[in-house]
């Protein structure tokens, strides 16, 4: 979870929001040729087709279904990957697993999207004494502090359960979105078309919300696929820690977890979670990366 | 040095701050400590002495400026739990994850070089997407179950490293090192998928730039040219990269530590959270914040050396 | 070990009783092949044993510890006035004798003549003395265990008199653990608040260096008082989290001893040419405090129908992989008063419908089962989350880092809460602060007129056949009412190298490091 690999490129293209249309077809089309790009997106769509039709792929219930007579055993007797150390299907385990995933990485995002963007914007737009000694040393501050160790405390402060850890770790990204809605907004603040609004009188949040947060979209974007990255992987390490999902949720980390008491006896049931963690956290990356790539054509290959 | 002096000022307002998030997250927590540390049968009596005894009566504002005054004074008060100084454990912790950290960043060097170069240099080519791949993968790989694996496969299954522990590296440094393998490469692969990557980025539009193409046309042999002048531009943002990596690395291994049982400064931090101890929280996260913001101020401080035409001083954007 | 030279009444009384209740049962797997009595001739001298640990001891001082592995640590540095033996007899160690008034109300010691403290100073009387007022001080967390003693004095430096406000049956019991270790009263004055770190006792081996987190290296006191004793010149204490991990590092012989194993693989380990693997009965039980002061646990007739769908004999086939007891009692089968109290239902879904109608609640109910973070607790919780469903009751799994779990359940601030523990030598101690009003233990809140007075007899009743009939009796409202779901006993369970010699199994689950070579 260190900052340096999540941080997306922040340098980007500061134009006024014209042709969108044009744009989005422009944008289809680079992002088509990158072929990454294209592996990454189709993980993510996998990853969320399964989140959506769990029920009509999983063989077995993933909570309820508990055979004690038949604990970690190898795959087969209508196992695809065995059972854990309940006796359930670990396949349907990581089946249902997608949807926390999903929506691990949507709570933490969303989050950090909500809180940290207009603070990014405001802060960025307006300058001064209040952004450059208060806001940015309290996100310099943050970001001193060890990322995981943040989200460890900020989870047993806000009590236990899947959602409270999400929020834990969504406060965790909310440095680098607001450098990088900053550093946008500083970018665009001085240029002609913002001038020209303001000079007709449009009202400060007008010209935030209407004229300068859509050039900040883009970097925005890529940023918020590689955090769903990072938070899915910081759930993992949550759970690892003991917290996140209640017990009886397939969440890949938890199952990680319980799976490394095991890994003498059947290693293969840390293997599955790991390489579902692996893949769709692979996904994403490629799918930000492909994304910045193509909104940022300096960085084509 | 006017830009040092300013990020040098600037710097303050993040510790002074630093001590604020860590005391007052700590006070938030739930459970006492004076109920953690004593325990399921201590009576409330005790409980209620030994919150006297450790001052936790007084108003939140006075421990805290108690804490700030000693802080100040170099003194980082002594473990809520058997009363040795802060300032020792974190002696007798934080050099192994500096060890571990160093082993981590030399390996991840020796993985990103190399590929960075090849990677750059055949740009396009099957060798480059190999390793794009590769780098994102490596990227992708959660450290703890890549641990996981290496344990199955190298200790467990081989036998060539121990599972886990540790032996402190002046007592036995064979057996220090072999047992500290397993972890650093865990760790090492992410960081040097992501170094590997900023190296590539960087190399290739030092590559594009007019004096390499000059060079070229000199004739000069291609590696002398790539090894000559572009490696050493193209360092500058992984210099950077590094500076962050090793802050994060110091206090972000955590996991690692845990599942290799080594007696790191990230895992005294989290069992001391567990256990409440919350001078040692607050020492050891001040310490760890300082090592941050020192780091990131040589990066800075680097940066302008390497390449003086970089005015790192203007503001704090980026 | 030296035998006896005489025995009081009182001790050979109580010695017969506990030891015809350790023979009872103990479902043992796999025993070593350990003798008690090692040949002394043949005994190997010198070398290292490695210990792991599953924590790190975080106070080595008994009048301040809390934790399970502080005791581990203590055997080797600290000597108790009386131990256990491995039948789970009290036997004689620092106190060579002693004798009971016929009130029971005062003890007298008869210490060990020329003991020294591994500083040099005598252990005496004073010493007695000191230590004991030291814990019952009101800092100290073994001030509970001590609260019926009115006064020690010194009659004279080898004989040390203890005078009880009332009589305590557990007193001797309770002497056999960190109540009745001897500290060095000189290192305590000299390291006050720091004595923790530079523990001084009498025993066999001396605290020399410490890697928090990582080890302890203890050394050789070449002057231990029991001849012969110690055989090794270091143990080394190794904090190993992880049970695989430690079983990892068992196998690859960079420790000898586990202190805990996995019950998973106990099996695998049946014929090993190099491991043994110790897994006896010990003397704690695990099980979930119900809230008996708010809804819906406030209500009998809920908590016994919760207590009546959980199948036990399936929680210890999965949690321990029959590495214990199913139970429905504080008692352990090494215990006196261990017995019928111990038998439990089968779940049977008609007749908790019935109670949950009784209760009020015919459609089910919900309530939140607060457990901690470990693997086994996480097992556990969705067990009986399953075992439940049946009967219409929904359990809320939660997951709670242990530091705040214990805060909630001493503040009352939970529905159920599973929390167990790790037992103690003489039934009281696992029973009275649990059930009593206002028990130390007592997160249930619970409070019953005849539970406390029936306790409190049991207390200061001599004779152990009259007290388990007081036992059987409380245990007998306690199961009807269900403040606390018992749930199993489980085995202590030890990896063994087989190159080490001289390890015996006490019921306490403590190792001994005197009498172990290698």
């Amino acid at each position: 979870m260190s900052h340096s690999a999540t941080q997306a490129s922040a340098s980007n293209t500061a134009v006024p929001v014209v042709k969108k249309e044009r744009r989005a077809r422009q944008f289809w089309r680079r992002f088509s040729r990158n072929k990454l790009a294209v592996v990454g997106g189709v993980i993510i769509l996998v990853l969320i087709l399964t989140a959506i039709f769990a029920p009509l792929i999983a063989t077995h219930d993933p909570i309820f279904d508990q055979d004690y007579n038949n604990l970690i055993s190898k795959p087969g007797n209508g196992h695809l990957l065995g059972t854990d150390d309940l006796g359930r299907d670990t396949f349907s385990r990581l089946i249902y697993g997608a949807r926390l995933s999903l929506e691990a990485a949507a709570i933490s995002v969303g989050i950090a999207l909500v809180i940290g963007v207009p603070i990014g914007l405001v802060t960025g737009y307006y300058r001064g004494v209040w952004d450059e000694w208060v806001i940015m040393r309290i996100v310099d501050a943050m970001q001193a502090f060890p990322s995981i160790i943040l989200a460890l405390v900020m989870a047993a402060v806000l009590g236990g359960g899947f959602f409270n850890a999400m929020v834990a770790i969504g406060i965790g990204f909310l440095p680098s979105i607001i450098r990088i809605t900053r550093a946008q907004v500083m970018t665009v603040r001085n240029l002609e078309y913002v001038q020209a609004a303001k000079a007709i009188g449009a009202r400060d949040g007008r010209i935030m919300f209407l004229h300068v947060l859509p050039n900040c979209l883009a970097p925005l974007l890529v940023q918020a696929t590689l955090s769903m990255a990072a938070a899915i992987v910081a759930e993992a390490g949550l759970s690892y820690l003991g917290l996140g999902a209640a017990p009886e949720q397939p969440s890949w980390g938890s199952m990680l977890h319980i799976a490394q008491g095991y890994l003498n006896i059947e290693p293969l049931l840390a293997f599955w979670p790991g390489l579902a963690i692996f893949l769709v956290v692979l996904g994403f990356n490629l799918l930000g990366d492909g994304i910045r790539e193509v909104l940022d054509p300096k960085l084509k290959r | 040095m006017a830009f040092l002096v300013r990020r040098l000022l600037l710097a303050v307002p993040v510790i002074f701050l630093v001590t604020i998030l860590v005391f007052s997250l700590m006070h938030m927590l739930p459970g006492d400590p004076a109920t953690v540390i004593l325990g399921q049968e201590a009576p409330p009596e005790a409980v209620a002495a030994l919150r006297e005894q450790l001052g936790l009566n007084d108003p939140i504002v006075m421990q805290y400026l108690h804490w700030l005054g000693g802080v100040l004074h170099g003194d980082l008060g002594h473990s809520l739990v058997d009363n040795s100084p802060v300032s020792d454990l974190i002696a007798q912790r934080l050099p192994v994850t500096v060890e571990l950290t160093i082993g981590t960043f030399l390996i991840a060097l020796i993985i990103a070089i190399p590929a960075g170069i090849i990677s750059a240099t055949r740009q396009g080519k099957f060798s480059d997407y190999v390793a794009s791949i590769l780098a994102m993968s490596g990227m992708s790989i959660p450290s703890f179950w890549f641990a996981m694996m290496l344990i199955v496969l190298f200790a467990v299954k081989l036998g060539w490293f121990p599972a886990s522990g540790y032996t402190p590296f002046f007592e036995n440094p064979a057996a220090n090192i072999t047992a500290m393998i397993l972890p650093m490469f865990a760790t090492a692969l992410r960081e040097a998928a992501v170094l590997m990557r900023m190296l590539r980025s960087s190399l290739l539009e030092v590559m594009s730039a007019d004096y390499i193409r000059t060079a070229y046309s000199k004739g000069q042999r291609e590696r002398v040219v790539v090894l000559r002048h572009a490696f050493k531009n193209a360092l500058v943002p992984v210099v950077t990269t590094s500076g962050l990596m090793v802050a994060g690395l110091l206090g972000g291994l955590v996991i690692t530590e845990s599942i290799f049982s080594i007696p790191g400064f990230g895992k005294l931090i989290v069992d001391s959270i567990y256990q409440r101890d919350f001078v040692t929280v607050q020492g050891a996260v001040l310490v760890s914040a300082l090592l941050v913001v020192v780091i990131n101020l040589a990066v800075d401080l680097t940066y302008s050396l390497i390449d003086p035409r970089i005015k790192v001083g203007k503001g704090a954007e980026g | 070990m030296k035998k006896p030279l005489q025995l009081s009444f009182t001790f050979l009384l109580a010695g017969a009783l506990i030891a015809s209740a350790g023979c009872s049962s103990s479902n043992s797997a796999d025993t070593s092949k350990s003798d008690a009595k090692p040949a002394t001739n043949a005994v190997k001298q010198g070398g290292t044993v490695n210990i792991s640990l599953d924590a790190d001891p975080p106070k080595l001082d008994p009048s301040f510890s809390t934790a399970l592995v502080d005791r581990m640590v203590f055997q080797s540095i600290y000597d108790k006035l009386v131990d256990l033996d491995d039948k789970g007899n009290i036997v004689p160690m620092l106190a060579d004798k002693w004798d009971v008034s016929p009130d029971q109300k005062s003890y007298t010691f008869h210490l060990h003549p020329g003991v020294k403290f591994t500083d040099g100073t005598d252990f005496n009387a004073d010493a007695v003395k000191f230590n004991i007022e030291r814990y019952m001080d009101k800092a100290s967390t073994r001030r509970n265990e001590l609260q019926a003693v009115d006064k020690v004095s010194v009659v004279d430096p080898s004989t040390v008199k203890i005078d009880l406000k009332q009589p305590f049956a557990p007193f001797l019991s309770v002497l056999t653990d960190r109540a009745g270790m001897m500290v060095s009263p000189a290192a305590v004055k000299q390291y006050g608040d720091d004595f923790l770190n530079h523990p001084v006792g009498t025993g066999p081996f001396v605290l020399k260096d410490r890697v928090k987190g990582s080890t302890l290296t203890l050394e050789k006191n070449p002057n231990y008082w029991k001849e012969g004793l110690p055989h090794l010149d270091k143990v080394v204490y190794k904090i190993i989290n992880d049970s695989n991990q430690a079983l990892n590092n068992l196998k690859s012989g960079q420790v000898d001893i586990t202190n805990v194993f996995p019950t998973k693989e106990i099996p695998n380990f049946a014929n090993d040419p190099k491991i043994s693997v110790v897994n006896q009965a010990g003397q704690g039980f695990q099980g979930m405090h119900l809230n008996a002061s708010k809804a819906p646990f406030d209500n009998a007739a809920l908590r016994s129908a919760v207590d009546l769908m959980i199948d036990r004999d399936a929680i210890v086939k999965v949690v321990l992989n029959g590495a214990g007891t199913a139970g429905h009692s504080p008692f352990a089968p090494t215990q006196f008063a261990f017995g019928d109290t111990d038998k439990f239902e089968r779940p049977n879904v008609d007749k908790a419908k019935e109670l949950l109608k009784q209760g009020g609640k015919p459609d089910g109910f919900s309530f939140t089962l607060k457990i901690g973070t470990t693997p086994t607790n996480q097992q556990l919780g969705q067990m009986i989350q399953n075992m439940l469903k049946p009967a219409g009751i929904t359990v809320n799994l939660e997951k709670v880092e242990f530091g705040t779990l214990i805060d909630q359940a001493k503040n009352g601030n939970y529905e159920a809460v599973q929390l167990g523990w790790s037992g103690r030598p003489d039934p009281d101690q696992n029973l009275y602060d649990w059930d009593v009003t206002d028990g130390t233990q007592n997160y249930s809140r619970y409070s019953n007129k005849d539970v406390d007075t029936l306790l409190q007899s049991a207390r200061v009743e001599g004779d152990n056949n009259k007290r388990k009939e007081l036992y059987d009796k409380a245990m007998q409202i306690l199961n009807t009412e269900n403040p606390y779901l018992y749930l199993y006993h489980s085995n202590n369970v030890f990896g063994l190298s087989k190159e080490v010699q001289g390890f015996v199994y006490v019921p306490d689950g403590l190792i001994r490091t005197a009498t172990l070579s290698k």
